[in-house]
């Protein structure tokens, strides 16, 4: 990947915070991330549940509510020079980059569209006031932007709950895009399809991606998704990012033991053996592990693990992987 | 708007039968404008006579003829139930929408002063008003004063909905498309509260009358502004029932429960208009 980073993230930290009755309780869900994503690219970020994908990415939009907090760090866009973060950004300013350059496609595209209201007011009410022009010719530019997403102009009329599951993401997606977004984020933007919707969503989003050389921030845990459409792909675990590479290669010689487990256990066609699965479950964020987070469950794991965290090293070929094992490996 | 009316007396026997019932209301309220006999003037007609061709309700003891009183008194009950629903609604829906959701301290003190009038006594209340205005106590003044102990239950309610609609992904979209928070209330949030905004306040109308009525037959009213309450009060006053001048009494209530009755089921059938999702559950479907 060439040219400066669009979005380069940089220590970034986000907890949530409460205090009841007395209680002080302080979840870590974000806790020193730090990646960038390039022009052009469709970024994949991975985990399991409670490993913090939805928080990262909800920092990065600017998009907390009490009780996260942004605490640390820097999320920055190279369109928008000047901040660090959009989370820290006076309003205003999230509100100049919100929807018009920065788009999100949020999790749960059932409950995006308002069940009340037509997709033509749900059109208007999000996405008319970051165009120029005047109505018709923004009706004109929907009627365009549906075409691209093969929607028919009669869905316009139609309610959410007349729409099918397939027909609703591909609303939602052509809600994000409409104004050419540079900075696209996608949360689970395929649960809850069937696998050939699926397909059909992501090579749309694939699709729109290409034509308007936007990039992409894609969450989700689906590994068989990422496989299909990322260039490159970040493993989360337990509120840290610990490994990242271009994605065939991240498939093809996975280095941290957890990425190790999380591709082995992926079923292959023609393949009956049993797929081995990992003890344990992911750590309780509010109490973490000492040093490394996966140590607990990790097969490898040494003395030097439960004492200090190991760093993101860079491992050669775009490859940056976070595990004292495989540095000490690469070191002798 | 005319097709939506035709379609809803076609298909909708609620709507053919609560319409027709208001328009009867409307029409004996809208007669008031024509009435041969003034308001508040006594003994114009004979008195205590029954139900007959020149006085289709009868006459009062008081020398008043029914019908016409009673235009006169379905008018003011009317204009008096539909003041109160409509300031409670603007109450009710502002700090309940406010409430539920921005939440936080907001919140907390709009819904302590919520439950405040929701655990005062009401009638007490309304007598002591009575006793400290007096003569100055209009029906206008009446109506402002139960919208203002009239609104504090429907908040709570649609507080509770807009807590529920706080947290669906429709409303993070909108404040991530740049909508500001009045928008956000009036473009999304008001049209999934209005079918229970619809049915309460046909309730709160039922209630205002109701007490309105209570007031009046006490006493505890301007009795000289003709109403169905007031009607009544004249009527216990000169022991209508016990004279045998039934006709006195039957009228007012006949009317007034026709008026419930209207009100309730238009509120029904106007439900199915205004939620798209109720046409479906009639079909016998639904959502997901």
């Amino acid at each position: 990947m060439t040219g400066p980073p669009v979005l380069s993230v940089e220590n970034l930290q986000a907890y949530y915070r409460t205090h009841y009755f007395g209680v002080n309780r302080e979840v870590r869900a974000v806790d020193g991330i730090t990646f960038d994503v390039h022009d052009n690219e469709i970024y994949g970020l991975a985990g399991e549940s409670s490993s913090g994908k939805t928080t990262l990415i909800k920092t990065v939009a600017g998009l907390l509510k009490p009780p996260l907090q942004f605490v640390g760090g820097a999320a920055r866009f190279s369109f928008l020079p000047g901040h660090d973060a959009l989370a820290t950004a006076p309003r205003a300013v999230a509100l100049g980059v919100w929807w018009s350059r920065l788009s999100f496609i949020m999790q749960g595209s059932m409950n995006v569209l308002n069940p009340l209201r037509r997709i033509r007011r749900t059109f208007r009410d999000f996405a008319l006031r970051h165009v120029r022009g005047t109505r018709q010719e923004f009706g004109q530019r929907v009627l365009d932007h549906l075409a691209r997403v093969r929607l028919d102009p009669s869905v316009l009329d139609a309610y959410p709950h007349e729409l099918s599951g397939g027909m609703r993401q591909r609303v939602t997606i052509a809600l994000a895009t409409i104004c050419k977004p540079q900075f696209i984020i996608a949360d689970e933007p395929t649960t809850a399809l069937d696998v050939v919707i699926q397909k059909d969503v992501l090579g749309m989003i694939r699709q729109i991606q290409r034509e308007m050389g936007s990039s992409v921030l894609l969450v989700t845990h689906d590994m068989g998704v990422h496989a299909a459409l990322t260039d490159r792909l970040g493993i989360m675990y337990a509120g840290r990012l610990v490994e990242e590479a271009p994605t065939r290669k991240l498939f093809a010689a996975p280095m941290h033991p957890y990425t190790q487990h999380l591709i082995a256990s992926l079923p292959r066609i023609g393949d009956a053996g049993h797929r081995n699965s990992l003890e344990g479950s992911p750590p309780n964020l509010a109490d973490p592990p000492s040093g490394c987070r996966f140590h607990p469950r990790c097969p490898l794991a040494r003395d030097v693990c439960r004492a200090s965290a190991p760093p993101l090293i860079v491992a050669g070929g775009g490859h940056r992987v976070a595990c004292h094992v495989v540095a000490g490996a690469g070191a002798s | 708007m005319w097709g939506i009316v035709k379609d809803l007396i076609k298909y909708n026997s609620e709507f053919r039968i609560g319409a027709t019932l208001i328009l009867v209301v409307l029409t004996i309220a809208g007669l008031s404008l024509v009435s041969p006999y003034p308001a508040n003037v006594t003994y114009v007609v004979a008195p205590d006579v029954p139900p007959s061709r020149a006085h289709w309700f009868g006459t009062t003891s008081r020398g008043q003829d029914v019908f016409w009183q009673l235009t006169f008194a379905i008018r003011n009950t009317l204009v008096f139930g539909i003041l109160v629903a409509g300031l409670s609604r603007l109450l009710s829906l502002a700090i309940g929408l406010v409430a539920g959701y921005r939440g936080g301290w907001v919140d907390r003190v709009l819904m302590s002063i919520n439950d405040t009038f929701i655990v005062i006594p009401l009638f007490p209340v309304l007598i002591l008003f009575y006793f400290v205005l007096r003569d100055r106590m209009s029906t206008a003044l009446l109506a402002l004063i139960m919208a203002c102990l009239g609104w504090a239950y429907d908040a709570r309610l649609i507080r509770s909905v807009a807590m529920s609609i706080k947290s669906r992904e429709f409303t993070e979209t909108s404040i991530f498309s740049g909508m500001t928070t009045r928008e956000i209330l009036m473009q999304e949030h008001l049209p999934y509260v209005m079918p229970i905004v619809f049915s309460t306040t046909m309730n709160n109308m039922n209630w205002s009358i109701g007490l309105e009525v209570t007031l009046a037959v006490l006493g505890f009213m301007d009795i000289d502004t003709p109403t169905i309450g007031s009607m009544i009060y004249w009527a216990n006053q000169h022991t209508a029932i016990v004279a045998g001048i039934w006709w006195w009494i039957a009228f007012p209530v006949g009317l007034v429960v026709m008026t419930f009755v209207g009100l309730f089921l238009l509120a029904v059938s106007m439900n199915e208009y205004i939620d798209p999702r109720s046409r479906l559950a009639r079909m016998g479907g639904g959502v997901r």
